[in-house]
Protein backbone atom coordinates (compact mmCIF):
# COMPACT_ATOMS: atom_id res chain seq x y z
CA UNK A 1 0.00 0.00 0.00
CA UNK A 2 3.20 2.10 0.04
CA UNK A 3 2.36 3.71 -3.33
CA UNK A 4 -1.45 4.84 -2.55
CA UNK A 5 0.01 6.41 1.17
CA UNK A 6 3.02 8.35 -1.04
CA UNK A 7 -0.19 9.48 -3.61
CA UNK A 8 -2.03 10.25 -0.44
CA UNK A 9 0.91 12.27 0.92
CA UNK A 10 1.38 14.37 -2.57
CA UNK A 11 -2.14 15.17 -2.78
CA UNK A 12 -2.61 16.45 0.58
CA UNK A 13 1.12 18.27 -0.08
CA UNK A 14 -0.54 19.39 -3.28
CA UNK A 15 -3.92 20.78 -1.47
CA UNK A 16 -2.09 22.30 1.55
CA UNK A 17 0.64 24.43 -0.93
CA UNK A 18 -1.42 26.09 -3.40
CA UNK A 19 -5.41 26.42 -3.52
CA UNK A 20 -6.52 25.21 -6.95
CA UNK A 21 -3.58 26.03 -8.95
CA UNK A 22 -1.68 23.40 -10.13
CA UNK A 23 2.07 23.80 -11.32
CA UNK A 24 3.11 22.07 -14.21
CA UNK A 25 5.66 20.82 -12.06
CA UNK A 26 3.52 19.46 -9.43
CA UNK A 27 1.11 17.58 -12.09
CA UNK A 28 4.43 15.99 -13.72
CA UNK A 29 4.87 14.64 -9.85
CA UNK A 30 1.31 13.53 -9.09
CA UNK A 31 1.08 11.60 -12.55
CA UNK A 32 4.78 10.03 -11.49
CA UNK A 33 3.03 8.89 -8.89
CA UNK A 34 -0.45 7.50 -10.52
CA UNK A 35 2.16 5.75 -12.93
CA UNK A 36 4.14 4.33 -10.69
CA UNK A 37 0.76 2.69 -8.70
CA UNK A 38 -0.63 1.70 -12.32
CA UNK A 39 3.14 -0.39 -13.57
CA UNK A 40 3.06 -1.98 -9.84
CA UNK A 41 -0.26 -3.70 -9.67
CA UNK A 42 -1.79 -3.70 -6.13
CA UNK A 43 -3.42 -6.71 -5.46
CA UNK A 44 -6.57 -4.98 -5.41
CA UNK A 45 -6.72 -2.49 -8.16
CA UNK A 46 -10.16 -1.30 -7.75
CA UNK A 47 -10.64 -0.50 -4.42
CA UNK A 48 -7.30 0.99 -4.36
CA UNK A 49 -8.52 3.51 -6.21
CA UNK A 50 -11.23 4.18 -4.31
CA UNK A 51 -10.05 4.65 -1.58
CA UNK A 52 -7.63 6.78 -3.53
CA UNK A 53 -10.36 8.76 -4.66
CA UNK A 54 -12.02 8.91 -0.68
CA UNK A 55 -9.03 10.30 0.77
CA UNK A 56 -8.50 12.76 -0.78
CA UNK A 57 -10.74 16.10 -0.30
CA UNK A 58 -12.75 17.35 -2.86
CA UNK A 59 -10.01 20.37 -3.15
CA UNK A 60 -7.63 17.28 -4.56
CA UNK A 61 -10.44 16.38 -7.19
CA UNK A 62 -10.17 20.33 -8.41
CA UNK A 63 -6.70 19.65 -8.65
CA UNK A 64 -7.25 16.63 -10.97
CA UNK A 65 -9.34 18.19 -12.72
CA UNK A 66 -7.14 20.96 -13.86
CA UNK A 67 -4.55 19.32 -15.78
CA UNK A 68 -7.04 17.57 -17.49
CA UNK A 69 -8.96 20.59 -18.35
CA UNK A 70 -6.66 22.48 -19.34
CA UNK A 71 -5.62 19.92 -22.01
CA UNK A 72 -9.13 19.65 -23.18
CA UNK A 73 -9.38 23.21 -22.87
CA UNK A 74 -7.05 25.46 -23.98
CA UNK A 75 -7.77 28.77 -22.08
CA UNK A 76 -10.91 28.65 -19.10
CA UNK A 77 -10.43 27.98 -16.02
CA UNK A 78 -11.42 24.11 -14.61
CA UNK A 79 -15.22 25.01 -14.90
CA UNK A 80 -17.87 23.05 -15.07
CA UNK A 81 -19.99 24.16 -17.89
CA UNK A 82 -16.40 23.89 -19.94
CA UNK A 83 -15.95 20.35 -19.06
CA UNK A 84 -19.20 19.44 -19.59
CA UNK A 85 -18.91 20.96 -23.12
CA UNK A 86 -16.27 19.20 -23.67
CA UNK A 87 -17.84 16.07 -23.07
CA UNK A 88 -20.33 17.03 -26.29
CA UNK A 89 -18.32 16.12 -29.17
CA UNK A 90 -18.60 12.63 -29.75
CA UNK A 91 -22.37 10.73 -30.08
CA UNK A 92 -23.81 8.39 -27.83
CA UNK A 93 -22.83 5.52 -29.88
CA UNK A 94 -19.45 6.21 -30.20
CA UNK A 95 -19.63 7.00 -26.71
CA UNK A 96 -20.43 3.26 -26.33
CA UNK A 97 -18.21 1.47 -28.69
CA UNK A 98 -15.21 2.92 -27.03
CA UNK A 99 -16.83 2.08 -23.45
CA UNK A 100 -16.94 -1.55 -24.33
CA UNK A 101 -13.28 -1.09 -26.07
CA UNK A 102 -11.69 1.21 -23.41
CA UNK A 103 -13.30 -0.84 -20.73
CA UNK A 104 -11.28 -4.19 -21.51
CA UNK A 105 -8.29 -1.99 -21.73
CA UNK A 106 -8.41 -0.11 -18.76
CA UNK A 107 -9.17 -3.03 -17.11
CA UNK A 108 -6.34 -5.05 -18.66
CA UNK A 109 -3.98 -2.60 -17.63
CA UNK A 110 -4.96 -2.21 -14.36
CA UNK A 111 -4.93 -6.30 -14.09
CA UNK A 112 -7.86 -6.76 -12.40
CA UNK A 113 -9.17 -9.80 -14.22
CA UNK A 114 -10.19 -12.12 -11.40
CA UNK A 115 -13.45 -10.65 -9.83
CA UNK A 116 -14.10 -7.19 -10.98
CA UNK A 117 -16.44 -5.62 -8.57
CA UNK A 118 -19.25 -3.16 -9.84
CA UNK A 119 -17.24 -0.51 -8.64
CA UNK A 120 -14.87 -1.36 -10.64
CA UNK A 121 -16.66 -1.89 -13.17
CA UNK A 122 -18.59 1.48 -12.71
CA UNK A 123 -15.20 3.12 -12.72
CA UNK A 124 -14.05 1.91 -15.80
CA UNK A 125 -17.63 2.06 -17.77
CA UNK A 126 -17.60 6.00 -16.18
CA UNK A 127 -14.51 7.03 -16.96
CA UNK A 128 -14.70 5.64 -20.82
CA UNK A 129 -17.67 8.40 -21.25
CA UNK A 130 -14.75 11.01 -20.42
CA UNK A 131 -11.76 9.18 -22.15
CA UNK A 132 -13.88 9.22 -25.24
CA UNK A 133 -13.18 13.12 -25.82
CA UNK A 134 -9.30 11.64 -25.49
CA UNK A 135 -9.68 9.20 -28.27
CA UNK A 136 -11.17 11.50 -30.24
CA UNK A 137 -8.28 13.90 -30.55
CA UNK A 138 -5.53 11.56 -30.08
CA UNK A 139 -7.18 8.61 -32.06
CA UNK A 140 -5.18 6.45 -30.09
CA UNK A 141 -7.80 3.58 -30.24
CA UNK A 142 -5.86 0.57 -30.58
CA UNK A 143 -5.94 -1.79 -27.37
CA UNK A 144 -2.38 -0.55 -26.05
CA UNK A 145 -2.21 -2.44 -22.56
CA UNK A 146 1.30 -0.71 -22.06
CA UNK A 147 1.02 2.84 -23.62
CA UNK A 148 1.71 4.73 -20.69
CA UNK A 149 0.07 8.32 -21.28
CA UNK A 150 -2.77 6.76 -22.53
CA UNK A 151 -3.07 5.19 -19.48
CA UNK A 152 -2.32 8.05 -17.00
CA UNK A 153 -4.82 10.02 -18.82
CA UNK A 154 -7.31 7.31 -18.38
CA UNK A 155 -7.02 7.04 -15.07
CA UNK A 156 -6.63 10.67 -13.95
CA UNK A 157 -9.61 11.22 -16.14
CA UNK A 158 -11.30 8.41 -13.75
CA UNK A 159 -9.92 10.09 -10.80
CA UNK A 160 -11.50 13.22 -11.52
CA UNK A 161 -14.69 11.64 -13.32
CA UNK A 162 -15.13 9.32 -10.57
CA UNK A 163 -14.68 12.37 -7.54
CA UNK A 164 -16.40 14.91 -8.74
CA UNK A 165 -19.52 12.85 -9.52
CA UNK A 166 -22.22 14.88 -10.60
CA UNK A 167 -20.91 17.79 -12.30
CA UNK A 168 -20.02 16.54 -15.83
CA UNK A 169 -22.93 16.68 -18.32
CA UNK A 170 -23.78 12.71 -19.20
CA UNK A 171 -26.19 11.19 -21.68
CA UNK A 172 -28.84 9.21 -20.57
CA UNK A 173 -27.30 6.18 -20.92
CA UNK A 174 -24.52 7.25 -18.22
CA UNK A 175 -27.33 7.97 -16.28
CA UNK A 176 -29.10 4.66 -16.75
CA UNK A 177 -26.40 3.01 -15.89
CA UNK A 178 -25.53 4.52 -12.50
CA UNK A 179 -29.12 4.33 -11.33
CA UNK A 180 -28.78 0.54 -12.08
CA UNK A 181 -25.21 0.35 -10.37
CA UNK A 182 -26.35 2.65 -7.58
CA UNK A 183 -29.07 0.03 -6.66
CA UNK A 184 -26.54 -2.29 -5.97
CA UNK A 185 -23.61 -0.30 -4.36
CA UNK A 186 -23.44 0.86 -0.93
CA UNK A 187 -22.67 4.17 -2.55
CA UNK A 188 -24.98 5.85 -4.21
CA UNK A 189 -23.29 7.25 -7.40
CA UNK A 190 -25.93 9.78 -9.31
CA UNK A 191 -24.91 11.66 -12.65
CA UNK A 192 -26.34 14.95 -12.34
CA UNK A 193 -28.06 16.12 -15.62
CA UNK A 194 -26.81 19.25 -17.65
CA UNK A 195 -27.30 22.32 -16.27
CA UNK A 196 -28.51 20.62 -11.97
CA UNK A 197 -27.16 21.11 -8.93
CA UNK A 198 -24.10 18.73 -8.12
CA UNK A 199 -24.00 18.68 -4.00
CA UNK A 200 -24.77 15.36 -2.58
CA UNK A 201 -27.26 17.26 -0.88
CA UNK A 202 -29.21 17.81 -3.90
CA UNK A 203 -28.46 14.78 -5.80
CA UNK A 204 -29.84 12.45 -2.40
CA UNK A 205 -32.99 14.74 -2.76
CA UNK A 206 -33.47 14.07 -6.45
CA UNK A 207 -32.97 10.31 -6.35
CA UNK A 208 -35.74 10.40 -3.70
CA UNK A 209 -37.76 12.60 -6.13
CA UNK A 210 -37.52 9.93 -8.56
CA UNK A 211 -38.35 7.47 -6.28
CA UNK A 212 -41.26 9.34 -5.45
CA UNK A 213 -42.39 9.85 -8.80
CA UNK A 214 -42.25 6.15 -9.55
CA UNK A 215 -44.55 4.77 -7.07
CA UNK A 216 -46.85 7.75 -7.81
CA UNK A 217 -46.82 6.21 -11.12
CA UNK A 218 -47.70 3.12 -10.36
CA UNK A 219 -50.71 4.65 -7.82
CA UNK A 220 -51.87 6.56 -10.68
CA UNK A 221 -52.52 3.09 -12.70
CA UNK A 222 -54.19 1.50 -9.93
CA UNK A 223 -56.10 4.29 -9.00
CA UNK A 224 -59.08 4.63 -11.70
CA UNK A 225 -59.29 7.70 -13.32
CA UNK A 226 -55.94 9.02 -12.50
CA UNK A 227 -54.03 9.14 -15.63
CA UNK A 228 -55.41 12.15 -16.95
CA UNK A 229 -54.74 14.19 -13.59
CA UNK A 230 -51.39 16.11 -14.22
CA UNK A 231 -49.49 17.11 -10.93
CA UNK A 232 -48.94 15.31 -7.70
CA UNK A 233 -51.40 17.19 -5.60
CA UNK A 234 -54.31 16.72 -7.92
CA UNK A 235 -53.33 12.67 -8.52
CA UNK A 236 -52.92 12.54 -4.18
CA UNK A 237 -56.14 13.91 -3.54
CA UNK A 238 -57.83 11.47 -6.03
CA UNK A 239 -56.05 8.77 -4.58
CA UNK A 240 -56.75 10.10 -0.88
CA UNK A 241 -60.76 10.00 -2.40
CA UNK A 242 -60.22 6.19 -3.16
CA UNK A 243 -58.75 5.09 0.06
CA UNK A 244 -61.84 6.99 1.73
CA UNK A 245 -64.56 5.70 -0.80
CA UNK A 246 -62.86 1.65 -0.60
CA UNK A 247 -62.88 1.84 3.26
CA UNK A 248 -66.49 3.21 3.21
CA UNK A 249 -67.90 0.59 1.19
CA UNK A 250 -66.20 -2.86 3.28
CA UNK A 251 -67.88 -0.87 6.10
CA UNK A 252 -71.18 -0.39 4.67
CA UNK A 253 -70.94 -4.17 3.29
CA UNK A 254 -70.58 -5.53 6.11
CA UNK A 255 -73.46 -3.47 7.74
CA UNK A 256 -75.61 -5.43 4.87
CA UNK A 257 -74.27 -8.59 6.37
CA UNK A 258 -74.99 -7.77 9.91
CA UNK A 259 -78.54 -6.86 8.66
CA UNK A 260 -78.78 -10.20 6.53
CA UNK A 261 -77.67 -12.42 9.38
CA UNK A 262 -80.58 -12.63 11.54
CA UNK A 263 -82.17 -15.15 9.28
CA UNK A 264 -78.95 -16.68 8.56
CA UNK A 265 -78.20 -20.69 8.81
CA UNK A 266 -75.50 -21.20 11.08
CA UNK A 267 -73.74 -23.77 9.45
CA UNK A 268 -72.17 -22.01 6.65
CA UNK A 269 -69.40 -24.62 5.66
CA UNK A 270 -72.03 -27.70 5.44
CA UNK A 271 -73.32 -25.35 2.78
CA UNK A 272 -70.30 -24.23 0.90
CA UNK A 273 -69.23 -27.70 0.70
CA UNK A 274 -72.41 -29.38 -0.53
CA UNK A 275 -73.57 -27.16 -2.80
CA UNK A 276 -72.11 -24.26 -5.38
CA UNK A 277 -73.84 -21.16 -6.04
CA UNK A 278 -73.80 -21.76 -9.90
CA UNK A 279 -76.03 -17.95 -10.51
CA UNK A 280 -73.52 -16.31 -8.55
CA UNK A 281 -70.68 -16.94 -11.19
CA UNK A 282 -72.17 -13.79 -13.46
CA UNK A 283 -70.83 -11.57 -10.71
CA UNK A 284 -67.18 -12.79 -10.70
CA UNK A 285 -65.82 -10.44 -13.87
CA UNK A 286 -66.62 -7.01 -12.76
CA UNK A 287 -66.07 -5.58 -9.39
CA UNK A 288 -67.34 -3.00 -10.77
CA UNK A 289 -71.02 -4.21 -9.68
CA UNK A 290 -70.38 -4.75 -6.30
CA UNK A 291 -68.36 -1.74 -6.11
CA UNK A 292 -71.55 0.39 -7.70
CA UNK A 293 -74.24 -1.66 -6.22
CA UNK A 294 -74.13 -0.53 -2.58
CA UNK A 295 -74.08 3.10 -3.57
CA UNK A 296 -77.39 2.94 -4.63
CA UNK A 297 -78.98 1.76 -2.02
CA UNK A 298 -76.72 1.96 0.89
CA UNK A 299 -77.31 5.82 1.80
CA UNK A 300 -81.19 4.32 3.15
CA UNK A 301 -79.63 1.74 5.09
CA UNK A 302 -76.57 4.13 6.25
CA UNK A 303 -78.41 6.50 8.06
CA UNK A 304 -80.56 4.15 9.84
CA UNK A 305 -77.69 2.45 11.57
CA UNK A 306 -75.42 5.87 12.13
CA UNK A 307 -78.48 7.04 14.23
CA UNK A 308 -77.81 4.13 16.09
CA UNK A 309 -74.54 4.28 16.22
CA UNK A 310 -74.06 7.33 17.45
CA UNK A 311 -76.50 6.51 20.09
CA UNK A 312 -75.08 3.06 21.53
CA UNK A 313 -71.35 4.20 20.72
CA UNK A 314 -70.64 4.69 24.21
CA UNK A 315 -72.46 1.46 25.92
CA UNK A 316 -71.67 -1.15 23.59
CA UNK A 317 -67.93 -1.90 23.39
CA UNK A 318 -67.00 -2.34 26.48
CA UNK A 319 -68.38 -5.93 26.55
CA UNK A 320 -68.54 -6.13 22.80
CA UNK A 321 -64.79 -6.51 22.03
CA UNK A 322 -64.15 -8.62 24.92
CA UNK A 323 -66.35 -11.29 23.39
CA UNK A 324 -64.95 -10.50 20.31
CA UNK A 325 -61.28 -10.75 21.53
CA UNK A 326 -62.30 -14.85 22.56
CA UNK A 327 -63.72 -15.45 18.82
CA UNK A 328 -61.02 -14.61 17.22
CA UNK A 329 -58.08 -16.01 18.88
CA UNK A 330 -59.70 -19.51 18.90
CA UNK A 331 -60.27 -19.15 15.02
CA UNK A 332 -56.50 -18.68 14.20
CA UNK A 333 -55.78 -21.72 16.07
CA UNK A 334 -58.52 -24.07 14.76
CA UNK A 335 -57.83 -23.04 11.27
CA UNK A 336 -54.03 -24.32 11.18
CA UNK A 337 -55.56 -27.14 12.36
CA UNK A 338 -58.07 -27.22 9.86
CA UNK A 339 -55.79 -26.83 6.89
CA UNK A 340 -53.14 -29.14 8.44
CA UNK A 341 -55.80 -31.91 8.39
CA UNK A 342 -58.37 -31.75 5.69
CA UNK A 343 -56.22 -30.04 3.15
CA UNK A 344 -58.08 -31.36 -0.10
CA UNK A 345 -61.48 -30.38 1.59
CA UNK A 346 -60.23 -26.86 1.78
CA UNK A 347 -59.05 -26.38 -1.96
CA UNK A 348 -62.73 -28.03 -2.48
CA UNK A 349 -64.28 -25.30 -0.41
CA UNK A 350 -62.06 -22.22 -1.36
CA UNK A 351 -63.15 -23.48 -4.84
CA UNK A 352 -66.41 -23.34 -4.06
CA UNK A 353 -66.41 -20.47 -2.29
CA UNK A 354 -64.29 -18.53 -5.38
CA UNK A 355 -67.47 -19.76 -7.89
CA UNK A 356 -70.34 -18.54 -6.18
CA UNK B 1 -59.69 -14.43 -14.14
CA UNK B 2 -61.64 -17.55 -13.08
CA UNK B 3 -58.39 -19.53 -13.28
CA UNK B 4 -56.50 -16.38 -11.12
CA UNK B 5 -59.53 -17.13 -8.44
CA UNK B 6 -59.00 -20.75 -8.22
CA UNK B 7 -55.62 -19.87 -6.76
CA UNK B 8 -55.91 -21.60 -3.47
CA UNK B 9 -53.26 -19.23 -2.01
CA UNK B 10 -54.12 -16.45 -3.24
CA UNK B 11 -55.23 -12.95 -1.40
CA UNK B 12 -59.11 -13.42 -2.16
CA UNK B 13 -59.16 -17.16 -1.42
CA UNK B 14 -57.27 -16.44 2.28
CA UNK B 15 -58.95 -13.63 2.75
CA UNK B 16 -62.26 -15.52 2.01
CA UNK B 17 -61.79 -18.60 4.32
CA UNK B 18 -60.53 -16.80 7.36
CA UNK B 19 -63.82 -14.30 6.82
CA UNK B 20 -66.39 -17.21 6.34
CA UNK B 21 -65.26 -18.77 9.86
CA UNK B 22 -65.03 -15.70 11.57
CA UNK B 23 -68.66 -14.81 9.86
CA UNK B 24 -69.78 -18.59 11.40
CA UNK B 25 -67.78 -17.80 14.89
CA UNK B 26 -70.08 -14.77 14.94
CA UNK B 27 -73.63 -16.10 14.22
CA UNK B 28 -73.04 -19.44 16.28
CA UNK B 29 -74.03 -18.20 19.40
CA UNK B 30 -76.85 -16.25 18.17
CA UNK B 31 -79.40 -18.67 16.95
CA UNK B 32 -82.44 -16.54 17.75
CA UNK B 33 -81.60 -13.35 16.17
CA UNK B 34 -83.12 -10.14 17.15
CA UNK B 35 -83.56 -7.32 14.49
CA UNK B 36 -82.99 -4.55 17.18
CA UNK B 37 -81.08 -1.95 15.40
CA UNK B 38 -78.48 -2.31 18.52
CA UNK B 39 -77.92 -6.17 17.68
CA UNK B 40 -77.78 -5.26 14.49
CA UNK B 41 -74.79 -2.55 14.71
CA UNK B 42 -73.35 -4.87 17.48
CA UNK B 43 -72.79 -7.31 14.57
CA UNK B 44 -71.78 -4.60 12.09
CA UNK B 45 -68.94 -4.03 14.19
CA UNK B 46 -67.82 -7.59 14.67
CA UNK B 47 -68.21 -8.20 11.21
CA UNK B 48 -66.05 -5.08 10.33
CA UNK B 49 -63.54 -6.30 12.73
CA UNK B 50 -63.65 -9.92 11.45
CA UNK B 51 -63.05 -7.98 8.05
CA UNK B 52 -60.32 -5.94 8.94
CA UNK B 53 -58.57 -8.81 11.08
CA UNK B 54 -58.96 -11.48 8.26
CA UNK B 55 -57.50 -9.21 5.77
CA UNK B 56 -54.56 -8.21 8.43
CA UNK B 57 -54.12 -11.97 8.80
CA UNK B 58 -53.70 -13.02 5.04
CA UNK B 59 -51.25 -10.44 4.62
CA UNK B 60 -49.59 -11.25 7.84
CA UNK B 61 -46.83 -9.11 9.35
CA UNK B 62 -45.04 -8.41 5.30
CA UNK B 63 -46.77 -5.04 5.31
CA UNK B 64 -46.10 -2.31 7.81
CA UNK B 65 -50.06 -1.58 7.65
CA UNK B 66 -51.08 -5.27 8.71
CA UNK B 67 -48.82 -5.34 11.79
CA UNK B 68 -50.50 -1.98 12.43
CA UNK B 69 -53.77 -3.40 11.91
CA UNK B 70 -53.48 -6.08 13.79
CA UNK B 71 -51.30 -4.19 16.64
CA UNK B 72 -54.37 -1.56 16.87
CA UNK B 73 -57.01 -4.35 17.21
CA UNK B 74 -55.20 -6.21 19.69
CA UNK B 75 -54.58 -2.92 21.82
CA UNK B 76 -57.69 -1.88 21.72
CA UNK B 77 -59.43 -5.08 23.00
CA UNK B 78 -57.05 -4.70 25.01
CA UNK B 79 -57.70 -1.38 26.66
CA UNK B 80 -61.24 -1.67 26.84
CA UNK B 81 -60.91 -4.82 29.36
CA UNK B 82 -58.50 -2.31 31.02
CA UNK B 83 -60.55 0.64 31.10
CA UNK B 84 -62.25 -0.15 34.26
CA UNK B 85 -58.38 -0.28 36.02
CA UNK B 86 -57.06 3.19 34.91
CA UNK B 87 -55.90 5.33 32.48
CA UNK B 88 -53.13 3.08 30.82
CA UNK B 89 -54.95 2.68 27.85
CA UNK B 90 -54.84 5.89 27.08
CA UNK B 91 -51.68 6.51 28.06
CA UNK B 92 -50.44 3.99 25.59
CA UNK B 93 -52.47 5.90 22.47
CA UNK B 94 -51.20 9.41 23.17
CA UNK B 95 -47.33 8.07 23.46
CA UNK B 96 -48.07 5.65 19.80
CA UNK B 97 -49.35 9.43 18.60
CA UNK B 98 -46.76 12.06 19.73
CA UNK B 99 -44.41 9.65 18.09
CA UNK B 100 -46.37 9.72 15.10
CA UNK B 101 -46.19 13.19 14.71
CA UNK B 102 -42.68 13.69 15.55
CA UNK B 103 -41.83 11.52 12.20
CA UNK B 104 -43.91 13.80 10.27
CA UNK B 105 -42.34 16.57 11.03
CA UNK B 106 -38.87 14.79 10.00
CA UNK B 107 -40.18 13.39 6.59
CA UNK B 108 -41.38 16.82 5.16
CA UNK B 109 -42.23 16.41 1.57
CA UNK B 110 -43.68 18.59 -0.91
CA UNK B 111 -46.94 17.73 -0.54
CA UNK B 112 -47.69 17.54 2.94
CA UNK B 113 -50.99 18.05 3.66
CA UNK B 114 -52.07 15.59 1.44
CA UNK B 115 -49.64 13.16 2.88
CA UNK B 116 -50.82 13.63 5.87
CA UNK B 117 -54.21 12.92 5.07
CA UNK B 118 -52.97 9.63 3.71
CA UNK B 119 -51.01 8.28 6.68
CA UNK B 120 -54.33 9.25 8.76
CA UNK B 121 -55.93 6.62 5.91
CA UNK B 122 -53.55 4.10 5.78
CA UNK B 123 -52.90 2.32 9.65
CA UNK B 124 -49.59 2.61 10.02
CA UNK B 125 -48.86 5.37 7.84
CA UNK B 126 -47.15 7.64 10.99
CA UNK B 127 -44.20 6.45 11.15
CA UNK B 128 -43.04 5.99 7.13
CA UNK B 129 -41.45 8.47 5.03
CA UNK B 130 -43.55 9.21 1.68
CA UNK B 131 -41.90 6.86 -0.06
CA UNK B 132 -42.89 3.60 2.14
CA UNK B 133 -46.03 5.22 2.76
CA UNK B 134 -47.05 5.38 -0.82
CA UNK B 135 -46.12 1.64 -1.44
CA UNK B 136 -48.13 0.70 1.53
CA UNK B 137 -51.11 2.77 -0.23
CA UNK B 138 -50.75 0.62 -2.74
CA UNK B 139 -50.55 -2.64 -1.70
CA UNK B 140 -53.55 -1.20 0.98
CA UNK B 141 -55.82 -0.28 -1.92
CA UNK B 142 -55.44 -3.43 -3.51
CA UNK B 143 -56.67 -5.47 -0.58
CA UNK B 144 -59.29 -3.00 0.08
CA UNK B 145 -60.58 -3.75 -2.94
CA UNK B 146 -60.37 -7.55 -2.47
CA UNK B 147 -61.61 -7.37 1.02
CA UNK B 148 -64.55 -5.41 -0.22
CA UNK B 149 -65.13 -7.97 -2.72
CA UNK B 150 -65.28 -11.21 -0.98
CA UNK B 151 -67.23 -9.11 1.85
CA UNK B 152 -69.91 -8.14 -0.94
CA UNK B 153 -69.67 -12.26 -2.13
CA UNK B 154 -70.43 -12.97 1.92
CA UNK B 155 -73.04 -10.88 2.30
CA UNK B 156 -74.66 -12.41 -0.52
CA UNK B 157 -73.93 -15.75 0.60
CA UNK B 158 -76.04 -15.21 3.61
CA UNK B 159 -78.58 -13.69 1.75
CA UNK B 160 -78.86 -16.82 -0.45
CA UNK B 161 -78.93 -18.72 2.18
CA UNK B 162 -82.04 -17.33 4.58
Amino acid sequence: MEPNARTAETISNLTASDGYEVTAFESLQFTDEIHRLISAPPTDNASSFTALLELPSPQAVELLYSPESSKLIPASPPNVEDFKGNFHFPSNTCLIERDARLSAEVNNSNENEKSKSPESKKLSTNLEKAVKSEPAETESSQPLVSDPTLDKRSIKRKDGENKVKGSTKKSKTAVNESSEDAQKLPYVHVRARRGQATDSHSLAERARREKINARMKLLQELVPGCNKISGTALVLDEIINHVQSLQRKVEFLSMRVAAVNPGIDVNLDSILTSESGSPMDSNFPSLVMPVTWPEVQGNGHRQQYEHQCHFDALQQPVWGRGEVCHNYITPENSLLTYDSSANSATLHANQLKMEL
Amino acid sequence: MDLQNLNPSSLKSRFTARFLRALTEINAPKTISSSSPREIFQRYRRIKVAADKSMAYSVRSRRIWSRATLWRLRTRSRSRRLVSFGRRASVKTRTTASHGKENKEHHGAVLGVQAEELRELVPGGEAMDLCNLLDETAHYIKCLTTQGFCVYMGGLLCEGCC
